[in-house]
C-alpha cells in the first residue's frame, strides 16, 4: 500500500467533503491539497464554518471524505475499513479537543490510560507512562484527582497527556486553547511546541488564536472549504523551535 | 484490548448512575424472586400432597353407602338411594376385577374414659392386620394390633394417647379404658331417648404419630367389637377396596359403578389428590405467568436504562471511538453493563425468592392451623435455580443488545459534536 511518494507524513489530493443535512448539501471542503512533512508543526486558521474541523476530522480518520485521497505516511486511509481505522487512530493519532472531553467520573490516571487500555498496553507500562507524562505536562502527583477538580488549563494538560500515551506520530488539535484565557492558552501552546520538539510528533492544530498560529512553522488559511493561502509563522524560530 | 479494564469502565458508568442502576437491578430481582419462590412453593406443595398420598395409600378406593357420604362420617348427609354395605356387598366388591382385598369397617364417635379423664374420639372397628394397606406408614409405637377374635383389645392413635392439652399420657399400654357410645332411639309417638352403651377395653398398643390427623385421633378395635358397641347391626360404614395398582383406580371405580350405579359412594384418594394438584397447578401456572411478565417488564427496564445511558453518554462514546475503541469493544462494554444488572438482579432475586418462599411456606401452614403438621417446605432444585439465573442473564443480554448496538454504531464526529 505504500505509495512512491512517501516523503510526506500527510498528503491530501483534491479532498472534498459534502454534508447532507436533509435536502441541503453543505460543501464543507472543496478540494484541499496539502503536504505536511514528518515532524512539522502546522496551524489551520480561518473563519468559523470554513471547514477547519472537517479537514482535521478527515486527516484523523474520524470521518470519510466524499472524494479525494488522504495519504498518511504514504497509506491512503480512505481505503481502509472501520476496524483498521479504529486501530490507526488508536496507535498513530493523539487527539486534543477544545472542550477537553475527559470522563469526569474517572480519575486523571484512568483518563490518560484510555487509549492504552484498548491498545492492550500492560498495566505496569501504563503506570510508568502516566507518571512520565504527568511530569511532562506539569501535573505531577495529580493522578487520582477527578477532572472536575482541576482548572481548565489543567484539564487540557490531562487531555494532552492522554493524546501522548500511545506515542503517536501525529497530534491533531481542534482549537486546543479555545476554552482558555490567553495566559493559560500560551502555556498550552508552549507545551505543544515542546512536545513537537521533544517527541518529534507531527502536529496539526486548528486555531482562532493568531498568537498561537504565529508560533507554528506553517499556517494554512482556510476559506469556504479551500486553502486560500499559506503563510509562515513569524515567531516559529524564537518560540516553538526553542521551547 | 484489555478486557478487564473495559469491563471496569462499564462498572464506572453504572456506579455513576447509581439510583437508576439499583432500580433496574431491583426490577430484575423482583421478577427472578417471584419465579424462584413460586417454583419452590409449587414443588413444595407437590411434595406435601405426595406425602399425604403416601400416608393414605394410593391404591385404595373408599366405598361408602351413598354418594357424598364420605368415608363414613364427613360431608353433608345425602338423601337419596343408598346401598347398605353388608358382608354380601363386601363379597361382591371383592370379586371386582382389579380389587385385591376388601377391608370393611365400622366407625363412630364415642367418649373414651381413662381414670378421671374423658374425651370424645373417633373409633374404628376393622381388621387391623390390613391397616397397612390403607395407611402404609402406620406403625406401633408400642404393643401390638388387636386380632379380629379379640373383643376387648384397643389400639390408641397417637393423639388419643398423648393429647396436646394434657401434660401426661391419657392412657398407657395395659391400662383399662372404657368406651361409651350413644344411640338415639325412637320410642314411638315422636319421642326419643338416648341410649348409652358402655364397654371396657384393655390398651393393647399405641400408634406412632402418622401426620394424618384422622388416624392420629382414632382408636381401633376389632370389627365385631365395633359392631356391637356402635349398634351397627352388621351394616358397615365403609369398605376399603385395595386395588392392584393405583393407576387402575378409575377403571375399577367404573366397574363398581356398573354394579351399583349412583347408589354407592366411591372416593379414590389418588384422583382426589390429582384434582387438587390440577387446581394448584393451574394456579401456580397463572402466577408463574405473572412472574414471567414481570421478568419481561424488567427487561424493558434494562432497555430503557441502558438506552438512556447511551443517550447521556453520547459524547463519551464518541470520544472512546475517536481514541480507537472499536464497535465491538463498545458493544461489549454496554453488554457488560446489562449483564451486570442481570447477574446482580438474578443472584439477589434467587436469594430473596428462596427466603421468601420459606417464610411464606410457614405462614401458609400456620394460617391453615395445621394440627402439628410439618411446615410446607418449598423445594429448590439447583438445576432450576440455575435455569432461572440463566433466564435472567439471557434476558438482560437480549435487553442490552439494542442499546449496545446503538452505542456501537454512533459516529464519532456526530457524537463529539453533540453538546
Ligand atoms: N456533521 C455535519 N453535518 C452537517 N454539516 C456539517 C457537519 N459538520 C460540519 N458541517 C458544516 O460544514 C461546514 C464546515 O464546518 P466545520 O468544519 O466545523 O467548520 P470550522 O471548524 O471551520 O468552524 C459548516 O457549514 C458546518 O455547518
Ligand atoms: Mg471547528
Amino acid at each position: 500500500m505504500k505509495s512512491k511518494n512517501n516523503k510526506f507524513a500527510i498528503r491530501t489530493t483534491d479532498l472534498k467533503k459534502i454534508y447532507l443535512t436533509g435536502l441541503v448539501k453543505v460543501y464543507a471542503l472543496n478540494g484541499i491539497n496539502i503536504e505536511v512533512k514528518s515532524g512539522d508543526i502546522i496551524s489551520v486558521v480561518g473563519p468559523s464554518g470554513s471547514g477547519k474541523s472537517t479537514l482535521l476530522n478527515m486527516i484523523s480518520a474520524l470521518d470519510r471524505p466524499t472524494s479525494g485521497k488522504i495519504l498518511i505516511d504514504g497509506v491512503d486511509i480512505t481505503r481502509l475499513n472501520d476496524k483498521t481505522l479504529s486501530k490507526f487512530r488508536n496507535r498513530r493519532i493523539g487527539f486534543i479537543f477544545q472542550s477537553y472531553n475527559l470522563i469526569n467520573r474517572s480519575s486523571v490516571k484512568k483518563n490518560i490510560e484510555l487509549p492504552a487500555i484498548v491498545a492492550g498496553m500492560p498495566k505496569k507500562m501504563r503506570g510508568k507512562r502516566v507518571s512520565d507524562l504527568l511530569e511532562l505536562v506539569g501535573l505531577k502527583g495529580l493522578e487520582n484527582r477527578k477532572p472536575t477538580t482541576l482548572s481548565g488549563g489543567q484539564q487540557q494538560r490531562v487531555a494532552i497527556a492522554r493524546a501522548l500515551i500511545n506515542e503517536p506520530a501525529f497530534i491533531l488539535a481542534d482549537e486546543p486553547t479555545g476554552n482558555l484565557d490567553s495566559k493559560t492558552g500560551n502555556e498550552i501552546t508552549d507545551l505543544l511546541c515542546e512536545i513537537n520538539h521533544k517527541k518529534g510528533a507531527t502536529i496539526v492544530a486548528v486555531t482562532h488564536d493568531l498568537e498561537f498560529a504565529d508560533k507554528t512553522r506553517r499556517i494554512f488559511h482556510l476559506r469556504d472549504g479551500l486553502i486560500e493561502k499559506e503563510t509562515e509563522g513569524f515567531s516559529y524560530n524564537e518560540a516553538c523551535k526553542r521551547a | 484490548m484489555n478486557v478487564s479494564e473495559v469491563i471496569r469502565l462499564g462498572f464506572g458508568a453504572l456506579k455513576e448512575r447509581r439510583t437508576r442502576t439499583i432500580l433496574t437491578i431491583l426490577m430484575v430481582m423482583i421478577g427472578v424472586s417471584l419465579i424462584t419462590s413460586l417454583d419452590g412453593l409449587g414443588a413444595g406443595f407437590d411434595n406435601y400432597i405426595e406425602e399425604q398420598l403416601n400416608t393414605l395409600g394410593a391404591n385404595v378406593l373408599i366405598i361408602s353407602s351413598s354418594e357424598g357420604g364420605g368415608g363414613g362420617g364427613f360431608g353433608p348427609p345425602v338423601q337419596g338411594p343408598e346401598t347398605k354395605l353388608t358382608s354380601q356387598t363386601v363379597r361382591t366388591i371383592d370379586r371386582v376385577l382389579g380389587i385385591e382385598n376388601t377391608v370393611p369397617f365400622y366407625r363412630g364417635a364415642v367418649t373414651i374414659k381413662s381414670g378421671s379423664e374423658e374425651k370424645t374420639i373417633s373409633v374404628t372397628g376393622t381388621d387391623q392386620s390390613k391397616l397397612k394397606y390403607i395407611t402404609p406408614k402406620i406403625s406401633l409405637e408400642s404393643g401390638s394390633f388387636v386380632s379380629e377374635t379379640d373383643n376387648t383389645g384397643i389400639v390408641l392413635g397417637y393423639n388419643v394417647a398423648y393429647p396436646a392439652d394434657l401434660d401426661r399420657p391419657f392412657a398407657k399400654r395395659g391400662q383399662i379404658v372404657s368406651l361409651i357410645s350413644f344411640e338415639v332411639e325412637e320410642t314411638g309417638g315422636g319421642r326419643q331417648t338416648v341410649k348409652e352403651k358402655k364397654k371396657s377395653f384393655r390398651v393393647q398398643g399405641i400408634l406412632e404419630e402418622l401426620g394424618n390427623s384422622q388416624v392420629d385421633n382414632t382408636a381401633y378395635i376389632s370389627t365385631s367389637a365395633a359392631n356391637s358397641l356402635l349398634n351397627k347391626n352388621n351394616i358397615y360404614d365403609g369398605i376399603y377396596g385395595i386395588t392392584r395398582d393405583a393407576d387402575e383406580n378409575e377403571e375399577i371405580e367404573e366397574r363398581i359403578r356398573k354394579i351399583y350405579g349412583k347408589n354407592i359412594g366411591i372416593i379414590s384418594p389418588k384422583s382426589l389428590i390429582e384434582l387438587i394438584q390440577e387446581i394448584v397447578g393451574t394456579f401456580t401456572a397463572f402466577l408463574t405467568t405473572v412472574a414471567t411478565v414481570s421478568m419481561f417488564v424488567a427487561a424493558v427496564g434494562i432497555i430503557t436504562t441502558l438506552y438512556t445511558s447511551v443517550l447521556e453518554r453520547t459524547r463519551e462514546i464518541g470520544l472512546l471511538k475517536a481514541l480507537g475503541y472499536g464497535n465491538r469493544t463498545i458493544l461489549f462494554m454496554f453488554l457488560t453493563e446489562s449483564m451486570t444488572i442481570g447477574i446482580l438482579g438474578g443472584i439477589l432475586g434467587i436469594l430473596t425468592g428462596v427466603i421468601g418462599a420459606v417464610l411464606l411456606g410457614r405462614f401458609v401452614l400456620s394460617s391453615f392451623g395445621g394440627s402439628g403438621a410439618s411446615a410446607l417446605n418449598p423445594v429448590f432444585l439447583p438445576i432450576e435455580l440455575i435455569e432461572v439465573f440463566i433466564l435472567a442473564l439471557s434476558l438482560s443480554i437480549i435487553a442490552g443488545l439494542y442499546p449496545a448496538w446503538r452505542a456501537s454504531k454512533l459516529s464519532p464526529i456526530n457524537a463529539l459534536r453533540k453538546e
